[in-house]
Parts: structure tokens; sequence; C-alpha cells
């Protein structure tokens, strides 16, 4: 699934320790997230979006396979 | 809606070595094989202080070692902890095997393989209802 998570955070200058501290998360999860190797979870996605004031649906954006209904 | 994430405490996996490792050098001691005993407590004190530093730190291990984290560290222990058990219940059924073989019985084998089967399914009952 492919996210603007960095897109969003370098657009504001903020390092990724940063943005995990306003999240509550450590930087790791930050870059895993950036890289696509991991999921968030629903609160953590909501925050994020919350965060950068998007919903959402403009701060992820599934592959096809990744939507299991059609 | 919150995301969770857990401080943890520098010395809780410092904390659980060390009191391994004193059971351990105990139980060796008490069986008469002092050195043994002596290089069991000392190694385990050298780990205990590994993991009291390295659970200082901010990285992935670090949090884990704190028995903390975000989500995404915890699911890592989880998963780890899932991995470490399925290659540790492998390892029962084989050795109960070669134990049948060899003396025709389970031996200690049985008792860890009836251990690590029950709670999978208690786990698994609790779990189910959790969820």
């Amino acid at each position: 699934m492919r996210n603007r998570v960095r897109e969003l955070r370098m657009a504001r200058g903020l390092a990724q320790g940063a943005l995990g501290e306003h999240l509550g998360v450590s930087r790791q999860t930050i870059n895993s997230m950036e890289n696509g190797r991991y999921l968030p979870s629903l609160p953590l996605a909501f925050a994020l979006a919350r965060f950068f004031d998007q919903s959402i649906e403009d701060l992820f954006d599934p592959d096809q396979e990744d939507v299991p209904c059609k | 809606m919150q995301v969770k994430t857990r401080t943890g405490h520098r010395w809780m996996t410092a904390a659980v070595l060390a009191a391994a490792g004193a059971a351990l050098t105990a139980a060796t001691w008490s069986h008469g094989d002092h050195g043994l005993a002596l290089a069991i407590g000392v190694f385990y004190a050298v780990v205990a202080v590994i993991s009291f530093v390295w659970a200082g730190g901010s990285g992935d291990i670090a949090a884990i070692l704190r028995a903390g984290g975000d989500e995404r560290q915890r699911a890592i222990d989880v998963e780890a902890t899932a991995i470490a058990g399925l290659v540790v219940i492998v390892a029962i059924v084989i050795g109960g095997i070669v134990e049948l073989v060899r003396t025709g019985s389970l031996g200690q084998y049985g008792i860890m393989g009836a251990v690590a089967g029950t709670a999978y399914a208690v786990s698994l009952a609790v779990l189910r209802h959790r969820r």
C-alpha cells in the first residue's frame, strides 16, 4: 500500500523522529511506514490523518490486491 | 481512538536474566559443580548487564528489551515469540520421537509437549473470546 507520509512530513520540514514523537511512535516505525514495510493500525492511521489534516483515503492509496472486495 | 505506546522498564529483561541466572547458578552449585555454577553466574550477569545497557537505547531491540514499544515493535516481539515457540515445539516433537525410539518412553519431552499443547489450547480459547 502506497502512502504520502514521507511527502507530507517533508513538506512540513519534520524529521522522522519528530513526527514519531508527535504521534507517540518510534522513528523506526515512521521509517517502516514510509517505505511501505509496515501497515499502521487504524488508530495510528487516524492519528496520521488528523496530524496532516487529510482524510485516510488521501493519505493511503491501496494497491488493487490490498482491497479484498470488488 | 488512541495510539498505544508503552514505555516499559529498562531493567525488565535484565531482571529476568538475573533471576534465571541466579536460579541456575544455585541449582548447579547445590549439585556440587561449583566451577560450572560460577561460569553460569558470570555468563548470565554479563548478559543481564548488556541487556540493561542496550535497553537504554532508542532502537527497536531496546524497546523490546524494556518490554515496551509502539504497535510495530510489539508486533515484532509477538511474531518473534511465536516463531521461537514454534521452533521449541518442533524440537520437543523431534526430541520426543528420538527418546521414544531410544528408551521406549517420551520422558521429559512428554511433559514439555503437554505443557506446550495445553498452553496453546488455553491461549486459543481465551484469545478467541477476546477478539
